[in-house]
């Protein structure tokens, strides 16, 4: 969710009105906004569409507000007239980051509201939208300092040398990206590519080294520049148009003058900025059939043009055209949406449902439940564990060979890397951080494991289990085979122990739990090499079994 | 060695009101009486006559009982009173009254005991100093009786989960059904069938984890993949253009854990789910966070969804209403817009608890039909998700989330029950 620095006056100017404090929180809601803090002019808005690039700045925040609260309503205006620059793209570029799309923007009466908003939202447009500039980078240069025609191309790593922005010295590409910050940052997006992107203009002043850097010569934009040249570089026109004209916009909306930029490709010609409205419709029922708002078409129409809208009535359905930073329309559901918008969540009367069902728990909760109570009845302390452990407590400090697991493959921490096979681990962990508090310690837990099935669609198998732990300075096999007793006679379930061996236990005092010659689980004094590995200092006995397979029996 | 009698209970009532002899003795003092009148107004008379003809007391005759003679005194009375006054007895009577189960021996280990529990002052109660009435001659020491006794540690259920079954109930009691599904899903059910794009930034790696192993699952049955993809790649018959890119069936097969519970939901939409229906789900999910004072590695969302043909977006609205005033005691509720790539419109609720004041307590939308259509679904869907882990830190009086996981005996045993 993209978090917008914006000045307060520099928003009450652009929308036109002086706006108190929560009469600003109110308007903010029309751009999906949310004010999370104001510190005298600073204010910090949490927009919470992370699909609409065209709201993450001061200027498309205030489209949105001014359209509601101003008379401003319908299409914005942006003409877009025609610029002599030419952009001629190399095929080579094809191998490395194939599209650009390009603008001119003149007039601009730059100061610092603009200036800042300008690179907040690059920033945001190419690393939220533009996927960290995978997708989409941007290139602002002062139009003065170039001389079109303007050529996209690419280079050897070192075949070219140019002084980056904030650098003083002249570096090869491949120099940058050892050296520039950027360069160490977006690097990776140009690995294993024999050849680097390059803008470069017809008195061979480089303009940028896309997606990491632009020359410090043309690519450094101030409050004193007035004519600017944007690019926006990447793969998919999807993400590049909304891009550029997402920029743009909020530039026009400062009183910049648009103009076209020619880019020839070797088989196509592109002319962009293209602001040529969007087309869609919406029907009048449909509206009221998603919001439940009960509105009449001329109602309608009114809300969407607040939303920026341009509605044509025609009967029951409404024709609609929209602006071209708009990429998120992608179902007539979004347009009801901007409809209740601009009605207001909070005028909304809500409406409880009445439907005629009953309501259950899952039976394996139920049950579970059950076995929780018998326990506490016995007097042991639930507890709770992380599902994600590691190998070196499943197997390792358990005395037992590896097996196949559940393993992740980006693990935050190598403690949390897979998923428990078994839970009595988490019990002897939970144990060994309470060596401490009062004995004895009697705990036990329910919980889920995760095992390998790859007959299954999930390739794994959910388990739940239940652990159950008791240690105290004398304590053994008659102690926790007392307490598995009490549980299954209170369970009503019939079962044998039948003696076994198992790597975590003491060798003679371990038994597999039987239900109608089936093992469900395995209960025993363990090892005490196992407690050493926790670093146990007293006897520890346990079980552990499988609820599911308890559950068929009961 | 038998060193003491003691009576039994019967006896001490014998020397309470009389033995039965005595009784029927005293009756016939006024004169004879009919037999059976007798058996009436005399308790135990078949002992009482026994004892009353052995000594030679009484005759019978023609059905009247007769006194002949008085007795002088009642020498087994005698006897039970200097027993119980610990006064030597006949031996000829101690074995009558042992026979008439008036009384029983106490034996030696008993008595000697009791004897040595007799100090001036004595602590304990004990079963012996009980047992040989020897607690009439010590004194039991006063205790200080404003002091507590040892801390007990009580069996008792782990708080956070307790929270989140209190949780469950209310949800149950509101109509809702549990939904359950695997911890391991692919990411068709985790992400596509949710419909959200394949190169979406959540589904990137810095935000989901990846398996190791196992990679790859399997996808569900043929119909619902191609109607998914369609519907990724152009809206399929949803009205909806799709988000225009070439859907990739191996992406979608790869598994992964369940980042989120909305998984749960897409599989129930999939299979036989009732209209109307209202569903929930408590799932663990997983997410690639650092651990610290606000952020888990797995943590337990509640989401769920409700199915009409009549639902709309006030229904959504009242949906989240309900929740904030059941879960939450609102007193106030404010919505904000929000964003969803699976619910259009999507709505946030802000609720203003009583203690904690201003929560973001819940999340809500109409699933896109782009989600539902495919999964055969053709009526309004309302997902809605509560974020409860902020009361439940309020209710736990916690100010840190790792404490839902306490691994700390200590407070878990103090923790009152919530």
């Amino acid at each position: 969710m993209p978090t917008i620095d914006v000045s307060y006056k520099d928003l009450c100017n652009l929308i036109g009105k002086k706006l108190s404090a929560e009469e600003l929180e109110n308007a903010v809601l029309y751009a999906k906004g949310e004010i999370d803090s104001i510190d005298n002019d600073a204010i910090k808005i949490d927009i919470k569409d992370t699909n609409r690039p065209d709201l993450w700045s001061a200027e498309g925040i205030c489209r949105e507000i001014r359209g509601r609260v101003t008379k401003d309503v319908g299409l914005p205006d942006y003409s877009v007239g025609k610029s002599s620059v030419v952009v001629n793209v190399d095929k080579k570029v094809s191998k490395v980051r194939s599209l650009t799309v390009c603008a001119v923007v003149k007039k601009l009466k730059m100061n610092e509201n603009i200036l800042s908003q300008m690179i907040q939202l690059q920033e945001k447009v190419s690393g939220t939208f533009g996927r960290n500039r995978k997708e989409v980078a941007i290139g602002v240069y002062d139009l003065n300092k170039i001389t079109p025609p303007i050529k996209y191309t690419t280079v050897k790593p070192d075949g070219i040398k140019f002084v980056p922005l904030e650098f003083k010295d002249k570096l090869t590409p491949r120099e940058i990206l050892n050296k520039h910050p950027k360069g160490k940052e977006f690097g990776h997006l140009l690995k294993d590519c024999e050849e680097y992107p390059i803008f470069i203009d017809s008195a061979n002043n480089v303009l940028s080294l896309p997606p990491i850097i632009n020359s410090d010569y043309t690519g450094k934009v101030t409050e004193k520049t007035t004519d600017l040249f944007i690019e926006c570089s990447g793969f998919r026109l999807k993400f590049l148009l909304p891009a550029l004209n997402t920029i743009v916009a909020a530039l026009a909306d400062r009183g910049g003058k648009l103009e076209t930029v020619k880019i020839v490709y070797p088989d196509t010609v592109l002319n962009t900025p293209d602001f040529t409205p969007k087309k869609t419709f919406v029907d009048v029922d449909y509206v009221n059939k998603i919001s439940g708002l009960n509105l009449n078409g001329k109602k309608i129409c009114q809300l969407l043009e607040r939303a920026r809208y341009k509605t044509i009535l025609k009967g029951k359905r409404i024709e609609l055209l929209y602006p071209a930073y708009r990429q998120d329309i992608m179902h007539k559901r979004d347009v009801v949406e901007d409809v209740i918008i601009s009605f207001g969540y909070n005028k909304i009367e809500p409406l409880m449902p009445k439907l005629p069902v009953i309501g259950s728990e899952s039976e394996l909760e139920i049950f579970s439940n059950k076995i929780s109570e018998v326990l506490i009845g016995l007097g042991l302390q639930e507890i709770m564990s992380y599902t994600l452990t590691s190998k070196k407590n499943l197997f390792e400090k358990m005395n037992l060979k590896n097996k196949r697991i559940v393993e992740i493959e980006n693990p935050v921490s190598m403690n949390r890397g897979v998923f428990r096979s078994w839970v009595l681990p988490s019990l002897l962990e939970f144990l060994s951080k309470n060596k401490h508090v009062d004995y004895p310690q009697n705990i036990f837990e329910i919980g889920d494991a995760v095992n390998i099935d790859e007959k299954r669609e999930t390739g794994t198998v959910n388990e739940r289990k239940l652990a159950v732990v008791l240690t105290d300075n004398t304590i053994g096999y008659e102690e926790i085979s007392s307490h598995l007793d009490a549980l299954m006679k209170n369970l009503g379930i019939d079962y044998k122990l039948r003696a076994t061996e198992h790597g975590s236990f003491i060798p003679g005092r371990v038994a597999k739990i039987l239900i109608n010659n089936n093992s469900i689980g395995i209960i025993g004094e363990i090892n005490p090499l196992v407690l050493e590995r926790w670093n146990l200092e007293k006897p520890v006995a346990g079980f552990e079994m499988s609820i599911d397979m308890l559950k068929v029996y009961k | 060695m038998i060193l003491m009698y003691r009576l039994t209970q019967e006896a001490e009532k014998y020397l309470e009101q009389g033995t039965p002899e005595r009784k029927l003795i005293e009756l016939l003092n006024n004169g004879s009486i009919p037999i059976n009148e007798a058996k009436n107004k005399i308790d135990n008379f078949s002992i009482a006559l026994g004892w009353a003809k052995r000594n030679g007391w009484v005759i019978i005759k023609n059905g009247l009982l007769k006194l002949v003679k008085k007795p002088e005194s009642f020498e087994q009375e005698n006897a039970l009173r200097d027993i119980k006054n610990n006064k030597k007895v006949d031996e000829r009577l101690i074995k009558i009254l042992l026979g008439r189960k008036l009384i029983e021996e106490v034996k030696e280990t008993v008595v000697v005991k009791a004897r040595k529990q007799i100090k001036k002052k004595i602590t304990k109660l004990t079963p012996e100093l009980i047992k040989t009435g020897l607690w009439r001659e010590i004194d039991l020491k006063p205790y200080n009786v404003e002091v507590v006794g040892k801390k007990i540690h009580i069996g008792k259920r782990q708080p956070y989960n307790q929270f989140l079954s209190s949780v469950r109930q209310k949800l149950v009691e509101l109509g809702f059904k549990e939904m359950t599904g695997p911890l391991i899903e692919t990411e068709f059910w985790n992400f596509d069938a949710l419909y959200q794009p394949q190169n979406h930034s959540a589904r990137d790696w810095t935000d989901t984890y990846q398996l190791k192993y196992p990679k790859r699952g399997s996808l569900p049955r043929k119909k619902i993949v191609e109607r998914v993809k369609a519907a990724h790649e152009n809206g399929w018959t949803t009205g909806s253009s799709g988000w225009g890119y070439k859907w990739d069936p191996d992406k979608a097969a790869k598994l992964m854990p369940r980042a989120h519970g909305t998984c749960l939901s897409a599989r129930c939409l999939a299979h036989n789910v009732e209209i109307p229906g209202k569903y929930f789900s408590i799932a663990r999910c997983f997410r690639p966070d650092i651990i610290d004072a606000t952020h888990l590695l797995e943590f337990n969302q509640v989401e769920g969804i409700v199915i009409d043909p009549d639902l709309t977006f006030r229904d959504l609205l009242g949906i989240l209403k309900m929740f904030a005033i059941e879960f939450a005691d609102a007193e106030k509720i404010k919505f904000y817009g929000d964003y969803y790539p699976f619910t259009e419109p999507s709505v946030q609720l802000s609720a203003k608890h009583p203690k904690l004041g201003w929560i973001e307590f819940g999340g809500a939308g109409i699933f896109r039909e782009e989600l539902t259509k495919p999964l055969g679904v053709d009526v309004p869907v309302i997902a809605w998700g509560l974020g409860i882990d902020r009361l439940a830190m309020f209710k736990l009086g916690i100010k840190d989330i790792r404490y839902l996981f306490a691994q700390n005996l200590k407070w878990l045993r103090e923790k009152e029950v919530i």
